[in-house]
């Protein structure tokens, strides 16, 4: 039973959702087997390594900016072309192969938020998530609900699909109070 | 704020395998189901998360995927304060499916 445990955990790490930021941080993989009969999870979260100092970093204080609204909102349909053009441009000729789209998906997502950071909406905070999958036959759903302000935050999402594999691609603009 | 954010992340993996094991449970992968499971997995996680009562937005992205041997690679990339927000995900299988539960955590 272990051995296949084993196997199985070998065939995750391949899989491994993976996290990029701008900053070297370290992603550790916390992993929590919790084995019932037939299923395996595994729980993974970013650690910062700041958060290891003996002296923790004071919170940032904002003063009171007074403004009930953002000065400009998410733009949505820019930013939905933002993804249709980095998405064609990277994929149009592209087969799917494991390590190619390792990459690749790291590189689009971080491409993607520096064009969204460069509109330079101010007080906003990005989340740029990418997914590129081969096309096999399979069925596949993706889902997402928000718990958030629906006047002041939105998101913006494209997909793209070649004879191989399929692409999304998700930016959701949160606004900073 | 980094205290509570700390305590976000390790409730997050219990409570998200919860949520999600209570939802899926042992099925099998079937077509006509996946709207409720996701719906499902998705608004208890949020519950959950509202319940805790902290001062954050979240954001819950949930992905089931059946199990054929194909590939699938999943990255993102986020702007935030790197000081106060968060994110964690929580990978879940069995014989027929996969699925995939990220959840983003924004404070205010």
């Amino acid at each position: 039973m272990s051995d296949l445990a084993k196997e199985k955990a070998a065939r995750l790490l391949k899989k491994r959702g993976s996290l990029s930021s701008l900053g070297s941080h370290e992603v550790r993989a916390k992993e929590a087997f919790a084995k019932t009969k037939d299923s395996i999870s595994t729980v993974s979260y970013m650690e910062e390594p700041g958060h290891h100092d003996d002296i923790p970093r004071p919170a940032v204080q904002m003063e009171n900016t007074y403004q009930l609204r953002p000065a400009r909102r998410f733009p949505v349909l820019t930013v939905k072309d933002i993804l249709k053009d980095v998405l064609t441009s990277y994929l149009q000729e592209e087969k799917y192969e494991p390590e190619l789209c390792r990459q690749m998906t790291k590189t689009i997502s971080e491409v993607v938020k520096a064009r969204v950071k460069d509109l330079m909406i101010p007080r906003y905070k990005i989340i740029v998530i990418i997914s590129i999958g081969q096309i096999r036959d399979q069925n596949m759903r993706m889902g997402s609900r928000c718990l958030w302000d629906e006047t002041n935050d939105n998101f913006s999402s494209h997909t793209f699909k070649n004879s191989s594999l399929f692409a999304t691609a998700t930016v959701y603009g949160v606004y900073f109070e | 704020i980094v205290v509570a954010l700390f305590d976000k992340n390790v409730q997050n993996n219990e409570e998200h395998n919860l949520a999600v094991e209570s939802t899926i449970g042992n099925s099998s992968y079937q077509h006509s189901k996946i709207n409720q499971w996701m719906s499902g997995i998705v608004e208890s996680s949020l519950s959950q998360l509202t319940k805790l009562g902290k001062p954050f937005k979240y954001i819950v992205t949930c992905i089931i995927l059946q199990k054929n041997g194909a590939g699938l690679h999943t990255a993102s990339s986020c702007f935030w304060d790197n000081s106060t927000d968060g994110s964690c995900t929580v990978r879940w299988e069995n014989k027929t499916i996969y699925c995939i539960v990220s959840v983003f955590g924004l404070a205010i």
